[in-house]
This record gives C-alpha cells, structure tokens and sequence, in this order.
C-alpha cells in the first residue's frame, strides 16, 4: 500500500504551528499598534479647506489673537467661527476679487456661512467646553497643536479618551480629579 | 449623527462631514432656520431674523453660539394666557418653562404648555395656503377678501359674512375685531370651543391657600382649567403637616376619578344625578333650616355640613365648569351663606371676548349657517367640523357655505371642510397678546420665524380691513401704543422693553365685581332619571383633539388609569359587571341617537351607572400620528350639556380591543414602595433616624479651588404630588426621550424616565396615591455593580452615572435595578424622524441609539453646566436652588426638591430629617439619594378627635 | 463480536450513512436558515424583535443560553469524571458526548452575543489594553461567563480531539480513498498506534480530565452567578451554583440518553452501545435528578423560611400562581416525576422509555429555566412595573433554529467522526464482558 504522506510531512506540519502560533502573537500586537497609529485616530489629518487660509499669515505676520475669530472661546462651549464679514474690512476689495477668494464672495452674496471643513472633531457623545479649559488654563495649543506654524491646519492631537484622560486623570493639585474623572464631565 | 453636530452645521453652515440635518430640511424651512441661526450667532446681518428685536428676558449677554438664552412668551388655551419662559439654542426653542412672574403659571408649567414645543416642529403642520385642491398664496386670498371684492359678495353691510373664532382675550384681536365691524356692521362674530366658559361674564376667582375645607364638586380644579397651576400650587402649600397654618382638608364630590378625587382626603362617589339634590341637602344644611323638597339626603352630607359650619368663612365650595346651571348657582348660594365670597371666592370681569353674550354663541351661527345666511364663512382656528356635538351637524353645514376660509395649524377636518386653507403659525412663532384668567395682560412673542410660512389671526384680520402685509409686530405696538396698558403709564418705548422682558404687565389684573346673587333657577334635569349616564370630558393629554398629533402627549399615561394612545369609556366595576365587561372588551353606546363602538375600561371608585368618555380621539384629518388612534365620542354629544342619557350594550365576547395601559397592577405589595399615613399615625412618627452613610467615596476633604464637592439628592413629597403629569413631559422634553408608539407601549417598552406610579392600598379601590418614580440614584446602586462594562459607574458627587456610549446593552442593570426605571432602546427610536423634528432635541444631552440602556439622571446636563458656570465666574461652588431639575422646574405643586446634602440647612437636608421622610425598599439598603415624603391625609374623624 | 467486526461497524457510516441520514441533514438544513432568518432580522431591527421587555429584559435569549450551557456538561462530566473514576462503561458513549458538548457550547455562546443590544461592542467585555483607557468590570458576573466559557470550550476542544486521534488513524487505515485518508492522516497527526504512544496519550488524558473536571463544575457556577448576584427574588440565592451544576449534568445526561437511543438503532450500534450502558445512564438520571429535587427543596425552604414578604410572595405566590404558573407545575411533574420511573429495571431497559423520559426532562430543564428568568422578571421590583412576556415568532424561531443547528452538527459528526472510542472500547471489552454476565 502506498504511503500517504512523505517523511518530511511531520517537519510541515510541526512548521505550520509554530507559524500559526507565531502569527497569533504579532497579529494581536498589530492591532492594538494600529488602534494608536494616526490612520486610526486621524491625527496629521489635514482636510483641504474651500480656501487655503494660512494661520501663520495672521497670528505671526499680522498678529491676530486666536480669540479676534474665535470669539466664544472664553465664554462657550464652542471656539465659534468667525463671520464671513469679519474677514472684508482687513482684506483689500482687489484681493477678495482673486479666483482665492470666490468662496467668500459667493457666501456674502448667498448670506450663507462658508463650508469649512471640521479639522479637530470629537464624537457626538462628548461633550467639550472650550471656556472651562481655557479660563482654567488650558492653552490651546495643548489640543490644537502650534496652529501658528500650520499653513495648512491639521489635526494634532490624537483625540483619543485615553489622550483627555491623560490630563484629567494627572490634574494638578487643588484640582478635584474626582469631578474630573467622573463620566458625566464628558459624557451625558 | 447626533442633534449637537446637526446644530453645528445649522448654526455655521460649516462641516460637511454631517450635513444631513441640513440638506434635506425642506428648502423654505432650512433657509428660515439657518437664518435665524446664522442671524442670532452674529454671522450674518439681521436679514433672516423675524424682521424685529426680541429682547431677552432677564438681562442676558449679546448670544454666543452654544450659550441658550431665554425668551418670555404665552400659551394661550381657550382664551386664557399662561405665561412662560422658553429656551432658545440658536435661534431654535426647544424647552419650555413656566414664567414666575405670570400668576397662571408662578414658574410652572403643564403637560399642554410642555409638549407644545414638539408641536411646534410637528411635521403634520399644513405648510401651504390652499385654495380647493391647489396649492395657492396668500396674495390670492387677499385678492379674494379684499374689502372692495368682499363687500361685493357679503353686501355693504357683511350681512354674509360670519367670522368663528377659537375664544380669545386678546386686546389686539379684540381691536382689530372692532375695526372689522365698523367695516361690517352686520358680520356675525361667534366664538366657540368645547370646553371655553363663554357663558359666564363673570367668573369666580379662588383663593385656595385661605380655604381650611375645600369641597369640589365635580371640579377637577387642580389639574384642569386656566388657573390649575396656581391653584395646584396653592393647594399643596397647606398639604404639608408642617405647614404653620395647618393641613387644609378636601372633599371630592364626582362621578369619575380625577386628578382632585384622588388628592381628597374624602372621595365620594356620585351619579351626576344625585349632585343637585344633595346640593340642596347641604344648602339647606348649612342655613341651618331643615332640608325642605329634598329628604334627609345621602348620609355624607351631614358630616361635610358640620365641617363646613365649623370652618365659616374659611372654606370653599368649588362647582364644576361640566355642572348643571343649577348645581352651580347652589354652589354660589352654599358659599354666600358660609361667607366665604371675597374672602376665599370672588369674581371678576371674564376677560373673553363676547363672554355671557348669547349673540356670539356657536348656536346662533348654526342657526345662520341653517337658515343659509352665511356667504363667507371664516373659520380662525379650532377645529369646529370635529370638536362639536355631533347632532348640530356643523362639518355638513360648513360644506355647504359658498365661501369658506379656514386657518389652521393642520389640514385638519375643518380644513377639508373648508375652500381656502391658510396655515396658522403657532404660538411660538407669533407675536401677540393675551389675558389670563384673572385678566392679567401677558404679550405672546416669537422665537422664531414661522417655520411652515404660518400667519397668526391678527394678520388673518388685518388682511380683511385690506391690510394683508401689515406684519403682526407692527399691529401688536400699535395696538398698544393706542392704549397704554403699562400701568405707571411711563413711556411707551420703556413699558414696551419691559413687557417684553417680563412677559407680563403687573397689575393688569381685573378688579373684583359685585357677585350677582345668582338665581336658582328650577331645574331641568331632577325630573328625569337616566339609566345609563354619559359623561363628556377633555382628554388628559389631547384636551379636544387640538393636542391629538403630539406624540408626547399621546404617549403621556392618563392619570390614574395610565392609558396611552386612545381613550376608553370608564365605567365602576359593578357597571361593568352588569355588562359582563372587562377592561379592553368593546361597548356600544347609544346617546343622541347616535351609537358609538369604544372599548371599556374598568376603574374603581367610578359612580355607578355611569360612563365617563373622553373627547379629542378618532381623529380624521390629515395628523398622521393621531388618525386612527381611539374613538371620536364628539357625535354622542348632546348640544350644551356635558351629561346625558345613554344606552350601554356589550359586544359579543370576541370583540376586545387591547388597551395601551403602562400600569396594569395597582395594588401595593408587601415591599410598601409608596406611603400614606393618617394624620394621627404622623404625629405618632418618631424622628428618622438618619440613612448610614451618604456615599460611597471617602469624603472629600475641602479642596483649595472649594469645599468638599455637592453630594446631589431629592426629595420628593407625596403629599403635595397630584400626579398631574407635568414632570414627565418635562422630563421627556428635556431629555430627548423618545416616543415609542402604541404597540411598544402594549409590550411594556415605554420610555419615560420618569414615571407616575398609581398605587391603591387595597385591590378594588381606586388608585389614590401618586408616586413619581425616577431613578433613586442609589448610593449602593444594584445596577452597577452587574454591568460588564462600567457603563453605568457612581459619580464623585453621588450620581449614578449612565454613560451611552459605553453601554453594550446586556441589560442586566434593569434586571437587578428594584426600581425598575431604567429604559432600553429596542429599536432605533430617533431614525425615523425628520430633520425639522430633529430639531426639537436638546443640544446638552446625547440623543441614544438602538441597543443601549438609558434613564433618569438628575438632569445631570444641566448639573454639569451649572457647575462650569460657577467656576467661569471666580471657582465659587455651586449654590443652591441654582440648578432645577426640569421635573422640579415644572412641577406646579413644588412637591419635587432637588440639592446638595453638603447644605448642611437646605430644603433637601430638612426634608430628609422629616420624620414622613422614607426610601422607596428601604429594606434592600439601596441607601437612595432620592427620599419620599409620606402622604398625609388630614380625614374627619381624625381632625375632629383633635379638636 | 471481535474488535475487527466492532470497529467494521463504528466506520461503516463513513463509508456510506443510512438514507435516514441524508432526510435528517435536510430538514436541519431548514431549520438552520430559520436560525440564520431570525438572528439577522434581530441583528437589522434590534432585541425589539423579540417579546423582551420592561421587566422582562431577558427571556428567551437568557433561558436557551442557560439550557445550552447546561446540555454541554455532560460530555466532559462523562469522559472526565467517569475516567478519573475508572468507569470503562463510559467509553461507548464518550465519543458522542464530547462532541455533543462541543456543538451545545457553541450554540449557547452564540446567545449572550446576539442577545446584546450592540452586539459588535462584544469585544469591551474581554479586558485587553483599549484607547479608552477604560477596563471591564470583574465585579460583574458577565466578563468571567466570557473566561469561563471560552475556557471550558477550549478544554473541551483538545479533550475531545486527544481521544480522537487514535481512531482518526483507524479510518486513515481501514478506509478507501486516498484524498480521504489524506484528510484523516492530517489530523491523526502520524500517530503510529506504538505503545509509547498509547501511554502517553492514557497520561494526557487523565491529566486533561483533572483540569475538565474542575471545569464542569466551575462554568456553571459562574453562569449561576448571572443570577444569584442580583438582587431580583428568585435569583437572589445562595444555592444556586450547585443548584445549576446538578440541573446543568441532569439535562446533559438527558440529551446524551436522547441521542444514543436513536443513534444506536439507526447506525446499527447495539454491540456497541449496550442496553447496559443505557441502563447506567438511567440510574445516572435517577441519582442526579434526586439531587435535582434536593436543590428544588431547599431553594424552596429558604424562600420559606425568609424574613422577606416578597421574597416568600415570588416562590409562594408568583411562580406557582402566577402568569406562568401552569409552565411551574409542567416543570416540576416533567423534572422531578419523570426519573422515579428508573427505579424499575424494566423502565431502565426500555429503549423507547428511555428515550422519551429523556426528552420529557430536557423540556423540563428547559421550563426551569424558563421560571428562574422570566417568571422572576416578571414579578420583581416594584408592582408598578410588573408586566407579562409573549415570545415573538423570532425568539421561537432561534430557539429551534438552535435546535435544528444542533442537529445539524451532530449529523455531520456522525458521518465523518468515528462515533465511539474505538481504541478505549477494546480495551475494556473484556472486563464489560465479565461484568454483563448475570
């Protein structure tokens, strides 16, 4: 009778799973790397915007504060963004002829507000008040990364609940990191 | 995509990641929303806005995105203004409170005021005009009503021309109205609404805080009428034994179980027949002179008699709006002779227009509408091809008017009976003005610009004195400039500013008048003796019919029966016996020769021989969510009265219709989840003994950015809780609690997460005591020890946390929950909806999908928001009686008290040393951070002993 | 018989199996899609496709979990316990056992996991090192049912393979087909039938049936927990681990007598799987369900004796009068009635008996079940919220579709799986032999 397997059948299989077995191992720390990988969290993610606005132009060259445009940022929950109008009295009738501009002349026209695209978005069951953190000393840049060199905004923090945290879970002292660390601060 | 990123994109017209909301708004709406977002947000000019300031209330800060302001409004029901408060997130309302200043509502609010928002967003509302089956404009109209075309058809005089108006108080409708007849002298103006007082000039005026005994008759005056809310509140003030003045003590004389029957401390029940006589029984009583045409009378009067006569002048004999002529004058006559006019009862002018005028009555315009008088028939709200007795006929004999306009909210029944069809804009988007009952001028504002292109009836008015764009903000101040309502009579610009921001104008009350001694007029009805009474009632939730496609409303469990969805014909259960009737099993009812197939429901403590059946269902317009749901009674109503002869007959066994009742078992069990007590056993209670420990932290030691952090808690008194319902609309609106629909509610998945439990102390007897039951917010919560995934964890301030987002849907948690007040969405309940009625959700709280558990959680939102407002303004803690609960807001008895047990002498703290003060199971050693308050009954016979 | 006719007769149905079998597999087939039908209208609509409510938050899904579970305690209690306590008796249905275990295990995980409202959050029960930075809650019963479960089926696995070996090397042998015994050789791992092998595997066994015993009794006592943590009267008892470990080997020895009864005259086995060894699965029944009784008495008693008027009220009045009283009385007359019809050896003998004694007692540990979940549920908490259950055609369409995928199962073991140990079988032929004679 014919034999089944050649002799070097048991070395296959012995191989096969010790690779199974191998394989198991990398595919698992391969995920939890990934989960953490910018492909994931989307940080560096730098979405085009209807019109090429430069940060840098107008915090280092003109020196505009942050709060000039994004004017809720003490006071709301949200930063706010500026009205289309906030931009005309600064920019010269000329340049806002420009192609660059046709976005802004067609949301004066039209009365409605200009399509930026969200670049830092948290989920719709977290709730995030810029005024707490920022009157109690939360710089910007802590979240929104050095806006200032961006000259195409782009996501910087990772946004992960691990990443808010972080902070929560190491606030300094006389802070009380049980209000901090309670679900219902972010989650209602 | 979750109603904050919606608002989002509203708001900045950015972020094309979630554009839904926007994009598929009906063009017209969405424009009118942005713009009023983007308007309000300071992004663009004021173009979008309603063409005119709305002032803040108080003194708010210029908007900010993400910052709600409040703006003081009325909600006018039959005529009568109660004052409120609505939230405005970016242009668009979405919670309503009630008005502190306004003396209807002293910051409360009811179930109709609540759910009026969700109207507001309804996308049933007509959204066209309409001229027969095309779609027209109001310029047409216009062109048809012209005065010059007008007259042409209605003659010189508008001999053809009859106006019907839902009652109203409004000076400017009232002026306007005028105008119109010094342009037609002989236009027939009619005023008509089921259940509008429009009979009396007069009306009585109650001071039910000064009443030591109150004795309704048939007057469900806590939960129903203009004033309920204040009076309500007044009630429950002397409910508490604490109470310096003393508990006040009330008798409930009805055929059915109402919102007062069951707050009584004595509830009898009686045929409507017998009520006349034992009026007079007690009449007689009561002047001492021995009961003459009328025998000794049943055997309860006597012991009432001798309680009223002990009390004199400070009690209150209250007579039903639903009563006899007779029975009413009875009343007055028991209340004069106690003494009790001007000090516990008075009246004052009925600041209705055409009120006690029989000219103005619907009969007479029946009449016209018979004798073929009418050319032009203009119909400005109501509904009176629905919500009138079915034996005048009147939806055949609007048909037949040659030239019919009607203004509504809905393509209702009226409006298929009707030519022209203009959609009404709803109170919320209008500006106009009111009176309360007790005349106080109230201004009626918009909070945004009518969704549906709606116009209000000042405008409906002004286009036929020829003025079709005069625009109502301009009619308004004219009206008022011409009077100057504001009583210091300083400039009008001020008074204006002022009204605006108070919503009200003090001292706009009408002055008491003399009471006109009425005469007791012989009575109709004591001769005949009916088999089978039928009793017509308002619904709970949808009064008429007008509130039938909200589905809030639908949804809200009847109180005491806890129905949903439909109404049923209540009957005692001897009543139903003799029928062979169980609860769901199908009657035929006979009354005005018309018969009517309705489902029984069986309720204790109903009179014999009687049958209570509801107005406001079997709905036949175009509101998709109300068609079909219950049965139209509206035909078995007789003209005038609210009772009448019937005939009862049981359907054959098969027939059953299966009723959406939420509370099927009233019966306490052993576990005692809800308390009374006689007023004897209370002042043998002993002081409670305080619960263990207060949370299940370490304390926390006293921090350099504050104290120790607030331990929140409620308390929650049985004794002044009606169970009129307000909370749980309050609740719902608050809270994005979805509406779930007949067949879920059948299957036990409503989603209220707060709830009314009616409890009854024996089977068989009607359930008396309301307890609202919402999470207890255990300090040893059962249910978060058993979630796998920390989705439900105890807060640092003694919250039990539900985090959504996390929650895998085990449901576990409700399983070993004994309070059973957790809620699980078995479908996905908020897909269904459109854009327009996304709109109504609040931004503050995440709106749930499928599969996850939610519930009640303090209106921890509103928690969160207080304490980061505190810390913006200086890291001061948060003080007491800053945040409300919306239950608590709402509540008009003030029965619910929400805060910090660090408040070592807050109402909270007091309330939970009070020796009526308990844990709902208390034995499981929960240790809940919600206490209740036993009720207290303040019988007879206890009273008397103490004496 | 000799071990050449016995072993002709274990491996004919792979060769070719009764016609019966091929009517079988189709209607299983049926009711599989039914399964696939209603799982998939749950998983679209959500648990609201049930009958679920509030109370009743578990029902259908919860009661075939616990029944499942419970059915997949035989095989290992037979092969581990038994072994250990040298029982050679057992190796004649050892096989069919293990293997009905693996697919009852199976089966019963796929219920917690449908049953979640979200179910593709599944994986937050498991703790591993996530972005949220957040754990599951070992105070829970829930996250150990996953350990327990995943364990025990993984035991179970290599268990039941370990005894297959040898035998899968007979068919690699004894059958036809090369691509056939190619597939058999693969899994019978070269195994060459040398007596060092044969120790090795006898120590391997031994030593897995230690850590499977412990096993059997651990799984259940955890899913026991699911309950007995709770507050809920009815559940809230301190009986119940052993209570559902007795109830859990009951209805597995149930099952494993349902199936040997028709698998044995179908496939012609009656050398093999002797009356005797029915007859000691009967008087296993008989034992297990006396005990069954003892738990039912005490739990009872407790309830009896307890201080709390609710907790009386739910055993006194709710379960035996309430909504589901009549299901109560079914459970008892078919659980506790049913096996004193083993105290007769002419019962004990009857294979027909057998078989429908066996049927009646899983229905019974079915209701059981049943009574424990949804008629505690319903009457729990507050009156305010007591409310009854009413299955949809969905939950009876999983219920049976699970039925019907184990039927599936078992009838695709049969063909391809050499259905008793025949290695174990010669071995204690000789010592059965003695033992039957009278």
């Amino acid at each position: 009778m014919a034999q089944l397997f050649a002799p070097r059948a048991n070395v296959v299989v012995r191989s096969v799973l010790v690779a199974a077995g191998a394989l198991a191992v990398c595919a698992s720390f391969a995920v939890w790397a990934f989960a953490r990988s910018p492909a994931a969290t989307g940080q560096y993610r730098r979405p085009e915007q209807p019109i090429p606005f430069s940060h840098p132009l107008h915090v280092n060259a003109l020196q505009i504060d942050c709060r000039y445009c994004h004017t809720g940022a003490e006071r709301s929950t949200m930063a706010g963004m500026p009205p289309t109008k906030a931009c005309v009295p600064c920019h010269r009738d000329d340049l806002l002829q420009t192609s660059l501009f046709a976005p802004l002349r067609q949301s004066l026209s039209s009365g409605r507000g200009i399509a930026w695209r969200r670049v830092t978005s948290l989920p719709d069951f977290v709730f995030f008040d810029h005024a707490v953190h920022v009157r109690t000393g939360v710089a910007c840049e802590s979240c929104h990364g050095p806006v200032q060199l961006m000259h195409e905004l782009y996501q910087a923090a990772p946004l992960t609940m691990e990443s808010c945290l972080g902070c929560h879970r190491a606030a300094a002292a006389g802070y009380d990191r049980g209000r901090l660390t309670s679900c219902t601060t972010c989650h209602r | 995509m979750s109603v904050r990123q919606e608002e989002m994109a509203r708001r900045l017209g950015v972020d094309r990641e979630c554009p839904e909301g926007a994009d598929t708004v009906s063009r017209r709406g969405f424009v009118k929303l942005l713009g009023a977002s983007i308007a309000l947000a300071g992004l663009d000019g004021c173009t979008r806005m309603p063409a005119s300031n709305i002032l803040p209330y108080a003194d708010q800060p210029e908007l900010t995105p993400g910052i709600p302001q409040y703006y003081a409004t009325s909600m006018v029901l039959d005529g009568f203004a109660t004052g409120l408060l609505v939230e405005s997130h970016e242009g668009r309302p979405t919670k309503v409170e009630g008005n502190p200043d306004h003396p209807a509502s002293l910051g409360a609010a009811g179930v109709y005021e609540q759910a009026s928002v969700l109207q507001l967003y309804d996308p049933h509302r007509a959204g066209r005009v309409r001229h027969r089956l095309g779609t027209s404009s109001w310029k047409e109209l216009a062109a048809v009503l012209a005065p010059s075309t007008l007259r042409a058809r209605v003659g010189a005089g508008g001999a053809g021309l009859f106006l019907l108006l839902e009652p109203t108080s409004s000076p400017l409708d009232s002026e306007l109205l005028d105008r119109l007849i010094g342009m037609y002298p002989a236009a027939g103006v009619h005023f008509y609404s089921p259940f509008a007082r429009l009979n009396d000039s007069l009306l009585p005026q109650y001071d039910v805080s000064e009443a030591d005994v109150i004795v309704a008759v048939d007057a469900d005056f806590l939960a129903t009428g203009p004033f309920h809310l204040r009076y309500a509140r007044d009630f429950a003030a002397r409910r508490r034994p604490e109470a310096s003045r003393g508990m006040n003590r009330l008798y409930a004389i009805e055929p059915s179980v109402t919102v007062t029957g069951t707050a009584a401390d004595h509830r009898i029940a009686v045929r409507p027949g017998e009520i006349v006589p034992a009026l007079e029984v007690l009449l007689a009583a009561i002047r001492g002179t021995p009961g003459q045409r009328s025998g000794p009378g049943p055997d309860w009067v006597a012991p009432i008699a001798r309680d009223l006569r002990a009390h004199g002048d400070r009690s209150l004999i209250v007579a039903g709006p639903y009563l006899p002529e007779r029975a009413r004058a009875l009343a007055h006559q028991i209340n004069l002779a106690l003494g009790n006019i001007g000090r516990t009862i008075w009246f004052s002018r009925s600041p209705l227009l055409g009120a006690g005028d029989e000219r103005h009555s619907l009969a007479r315009l029946v009449d016209a509408l018979r004798a073929g008088h009418v050319d032009t028939l203009i119909c400005v709200g109501g509904n009176p091809s629905y919500a009138t007795p079915g034996a005048l006929g009147v939806a055949s004999l609007i048909r037949r008017v040659p030239q019919t306009v009607y203004l509504g909210l809905y393509e209702n029944e009226t409006a298929r009976d009707c030519q022209w069809m203009v959609p009404a804009a709803h109170f919320l988007e209008s500006w106009s003005d009111a009176r309360a009952y007790d005349g106080t001028l109230s201004i009626v504002q918009p909070l945004i610009e009518p969704l549906a292109g709606g116009k209000t009836s000042a405008e409906l008015l002004s286009l036929l004195l020829g003025m079709p764009d005069a625009h109502p903000y301009d009619l308004l101040r004219q009206a008022w400039r011409g009077r100057g309502n504001f009583g210091d009579g300083s400039d009008f610009e001020d008074g204006w500013r002022k009204i605006l921001g108070r919503g009200v104008v003090e001292g706009s009350s009408f002055p008491r008048e003399q009471a006109g001694s009425a005469a007791l007029t012989p009575d109709a009805q004591r001769q005949r003796s009916l088999p089978i009474e039928i009793l017509f009632r308002p619904d709970a939730r949808v009064r008429d019919g007008a509130f039938a496609n909200n589905g809030w409303l639908q949804e809200l469990p009847d109180p005491v029966t806890t129905l949903t969805w439909g109404n049923a014909a209540h009957l005692s259960p001897a009543t139903a016996q003799r029928f062979g009737a169980v609860t769901g099993d199908l009657l035929d009812i006979q009354s005005a020769g018309l018969t009517v197939r309705i489902p029984a429901l069986v309720m204790p403590g109903h009179a014999d021989d009687t049958v209570t059946v509801h107005f406001g269902y079997g709905r036949d317009g175009s509101e998709a969510l109300a068609r079909g749901v219950g049965v139209d009674v509206y035909p078995l109503w007789p003209d005038g009265a609210f009772t009448a002869g019937a005939s009862v007959t049981r359907m054959p066994s098969a027939s059953h219709r299966t009723l959406a009742i939420t509370q099927p078992h009233h019966t306490l069990d052993a576990s005692k989840p809800a308390r009374a007590m006689t007023l004897d056993e209370y002042s043998r209670l002993g002081p409670r003994k305080p619960s263990r420990s207060l949370t299940l932290y370490e304390p926390q030691a006293s921090l350099p950015d504050g104290p120790a952090r607030q331990q929140w808690a409620m308390t929650i008194d049985l004794g002044a809780c009606i169970g009129c319902g307000a909370c749980m609309v309050a609740c719902q609106a608050e809270n994005n609690v979805p509406v779930v629909g007949h067949d879920d509610v059948v299957r036990g998945r409503e989603m209220h997460w707060l709830r009314i439990d009616w409890y009854a102390a024996r089977s068989g007897e009607p359930a008396t005591i309301a307890q609202p039951m919402l999470c207890q917010q255990c300090e040893k919560a059962p249910c978060e020890y058993v979630c796998p995934v920390e989705a439900t964890v105890h807060s640092s301030d003694g919250l039990n946390e539900m985090v959504y987002n996390r929650c895998v849907g085990t449901r576990f948690c409700s399983n070993n929950c004994p309070y059973k007040v957790r809620r699980f969405n078995w479908f996905d309940y908020s897909a269904g909806l459109s854009p327009i009625e996304g709109l109504v959700k609040n931004p503050d709280v995440t709106v749930r999908e499928r599969g996850v558990m939610e519930k009640c959680t303090f209106c921890v939102q509103r928690i969160r928001q207080a304490e980061i407002a505190a810390r913006l303004d200086g890291r001061r803690p948060v003080r007491e009686g800053e945040i409300q609960t919306a239950c608590q807001q709402t509540c008009p008895t003030r029965a619910i008290v929400f805060g910090s047990l660090t408040e070592k002498d807050g109402q909270v703290a007091r309330d939970r040393r009070n020796p009526r003060a308990y844990a709902a199971l208390e034995d499981l050693g929960t240790e809940p951070r919600v206490l209740y308050l036993a009720r207290v009954r303040n019988s007879a016979s206890e009273g008397d002993r103490r004496k | 018989m000799n071990d050449r006719a016995m072993i002709q007769t274990i491996l004919a149905p792979l060769d070719e199996p009764p016609r019966l079998w091929i009517v079988l597999v189709a209607v299983c087939a049926l009711g599989t899609l039914l399964w696939i039908t209603s799982v998939g209208y749950t998983l679209w609509m959500g648990i609201g496709a049930w009958g679920n409510n509030i109370p009743v938050a578990w029902a259908f899904d919860i009661v075939n979990f616990v029944w499942w579970i419970g059915i997949g305690h035989a095989g290992t209690f037979i092969s581990a316990f038994l072994l250990l306590l040298n029982q050679p008796w057992r190796d004649a249905v050892a096989r069919m056992a293990e293997a009905m275990t693996l697919f009852a295990l199976a089966i019963a995980a796929s219920f917690p996991l449908v049953h979640l409202g979200r179910p593709w959050f599944f994986y937050w029960l498991t703790p591993y090192p996530s972005t949220m930075g957040v754990w599951p809650n070992f105070k829970s019963a829930l996250p150990w049912d996953v350990a327990a479960i995943t364990t025990y089926f993984l035991v179970s696995l290599m268990f039941f393979y370990l005894g297959l070996v040898p035998d899968l090397a007979t068919a690699r042998d004894r059958l036809t087909g090369t691509t056939r015994r190619r597939i058999y050789g693969v899994f019978a791992l070269g195994w060459n039938g040398g007596g060092r092998q044969w120790r090795r595997r006898r120590a391997a066994l031994k030593m897995m049936a230690a850590i499977a015993a412990a096993l059997v009794v651990s799984v259940h006592s955890i899913v026991s927990l699911d309950f007995s943590i709770a507050q809920l009267p009815g559940w809230h008892s301190t009986i119940f681990p052993p209570y559902f470990v007795v109830g859990a080997i009951y209805s597995g020895l149930a099952m494993v007598l349902a199936l040997a009864v028709p698998v044995r005259a179908a496939y012609r086995l009656e050398a093999v799987i002797t009356l005797l060894h029915l007859e000691r699965l009967a008087k296993l029944l008989l034992t297990i369900g006396l005990l069954l009784v003892y738990c039912d008495a005490i739990e009872l008693y407790t309830a009896a004796s307890s201080h709390d008027p609710v907790e009386r009220a739910m055993h006194m009045v709710h379960w035996p009068f309430g909504p589901f009283g009549w299901l109560y009385w079914t459970m008892l007359a078919l659980t506790v009635l049913t096996p004193q019809l083993f105290w007769f050896r002419r019962f004990r003998c009857n294979v027909s008996i057998l078989f429908g004694a066996a049927v009646a007692i899983l229905m019974g540990m079915w209701l059981e079940r049943f009574v424990i979940v949804v008629a505690s549920l319903s009457r729990g908490g507050v009156p305010s919220k007591w409310h009854d259950y009413v299955p949809t055609w969905v939950d009876w369409g999983i219920l049976f579709g699970s039925l019907s995928i184990f039927g599936l199962f078992f009838l695709l073991f049969l063909r391809f799986v050499p259905a008793a140990a025949m290695g174990e079988l010669r071995r204690s032929r000789f010592e059965m032999l003695v033992e039957t004679k009278p």
